[in-house]
């Protein structure tokens, strides 16, 4: 892990954030308005489930980053734990907020893209309520990570839960393939895509678009704990 | 069933979380950042 | 070195351990978890009449029928050679058609109809501009 321990560095990894933040954030919107312009009125509505099917512009994006921040969270628990990379409690921290949002926003808009389309906001089948787990995974290992670091840990304790955590990653995605659901199975595997491209295309955009922003967010608040740690140990300095 | 009304749910729900994450995370940062430099000097 | 190899091993055979645990107990779960019955699943274990369940298939092709009131709809749901003709009052979700797929909640009467107090529209996973369909579209189970 050469480029990961070249980051350890707190000063070589600001050097390298700072200014990728903008570039992300930038990129990242441009992306989504390009997308979402796209989505919103240049595709074909599907032939059964008509214009809703340009919920999934938004809503494919968020499951994904949704289930991608607690990837983020188990590999920063992982380095964490096995190599004590300095900077992984804190990517870690920096990473659930933004998963949890958009685990939630997943939750929002499969809801409402559910009520014209199934015929009901919600139903507890396989998917729905795994993705509601997450979703409260997040809010659990948010409140312990916090604990944590307010009494000085380590934050090895919150690492173990990430890392448990991830068992309910191949759960959500196999959900819709291990049991009946009312959820759709898998449309994108690594076969293929069963969306037709001219529906599809946009949906590049918009997962590429989010991707960046959640980066730009991550980073963010990276720097701004970082910022914060080293105010204390200045300000500890001074009253000592 | 009009399904306009609820792509534009969908999407504002979305956009405003969105203008809300980073704005929050943009001062935040900002302001963390600006008080160490404020130390610095 | 020698520690931090031991915490990697560690690391990796807790997270191994983990989810394969998880993956046990979700098997272990099985059936229990799925969402609704499909007809060869009735044909197959039966369903005590009256027992509210949810019953999941293919609405087939050209069974839908109003009957002489008006608000009642009669219609068969299949799964496969299986089928179990379904009885339903009310307003039909917009995507209730034939030939696409079909949750119905209620509970079977004495002479085998299903009498459904809801519908929801099941969508499969294939999304296309309407001009492309027909030929492509030939989904016969809801099965995962």
């Amino acid at each position: 892990m050469p480029a990961l321990h070249a980051l350890a560095n707190p000063t070589r990894f600001l050097s390298i954030a700072r200014p990728l933040t903008p570039v992300l954030l930038w990129a990242g919107l441009l992306l989504l308005a390009v997308g979402a312009w796209a989505g919103l009125t240049l595709t074909p509505p599907d032939y059964l489930q008509g214009e809703s099917v340009r919920i999934l512009y938004v809503h494919v994006p968020s499951a994904w980053l949704g289930m991608g921040g607690w990837t983020g969270i188990a590999l920063a628990s992982f380095s964490l734990l096995v190599w004590r990379h300095p900077l992984a409690a804190i990517a870690a921290r920096a990473v659930a907020l933004p998963g949890a949002v958009f685990a939630a926003l997943c939750l929002i808009t499969g809801s409402i893209w559910g009520r014209p389309t199934w015929g009901t906001w919600w139903e507890w089948d396989g998917r729905l309520t795994s993705m509601l787990l997450l979703f409260f995974l997040y809010l659990a290992w948010i409140g312990l990570a916090r604990a944590d670091a307010e009494r000085g840990g380590d934050g090895r304790i919150p690492a173990i839960f990430g890392l448990a955590g991830t068992a309910l990653l191949p759960v959500i995605r196999y959900s819709v393939v291990w049991w009946r659901t009312l959820h759709q199975g898998p449309s994108i595997t690594v076969s293929g895509s069963s969306i037709d491209g001219s529906i599809l295309w946009p949906l590049w955009l918009t997962l590429t678009g989010f991707s960046l922003v959640f980066g730009a967010i991550v980073l963010m608040r990276m720097r701004a704990m970082l910022a914060q740690q080293r105010l204390e140990a200045r300000m500890r300095r001074m009253a000592a | 069933m009009n399904h306009w009304p609820f792509i534009l749910a969908a999407y504002g729900v979305v956009a405003a979380a969105m203008a809300l994450l980073i704005g929050a995370s943009w001062r935040a940062m900002r302001r963390a950042e600006r008080a160490v430099e404020d130390l610095r000097r | 070195m020698k520690a931090k190899h031991q915490r990697l091993t560690l690391a990796l055979a807790a997270l191994a351990a983990i989810v394969g645990a998880g993956v046990l107990a979700v098997s272990a779960l099985g059936e229990q978890a799925a969402y609704f019955y499909s007809p060869a699943d009735v044909a197959r274990e039966g369903v005590p009449v009256g027992r509210a369940i949810r019953l999941g298939g293919m609405v087939e092709k050209g069974s839908i029928r109003r009957s002489d009131d008006g608000v009642t709809i009669l219609f068969t749901v299949e799964d496969g050679p299986a089928r179990t003709p379904v009885e339903f009052r009310g307003v039909t979700p917009d995507l209730f058609k034939e030939a696409s797929g079909v949750v119905a909640e209620g509970r079977f009467r004495a002479d085998g109809t299903f009498i459904a107090d809801n519908l929801l529209a099941k969508h499969d996973e294939r999304y296309m501009p309407p001009q492309l369909e027909g030929g492509k579209h030939k989904t016969e189970t809801l099965e995962p």
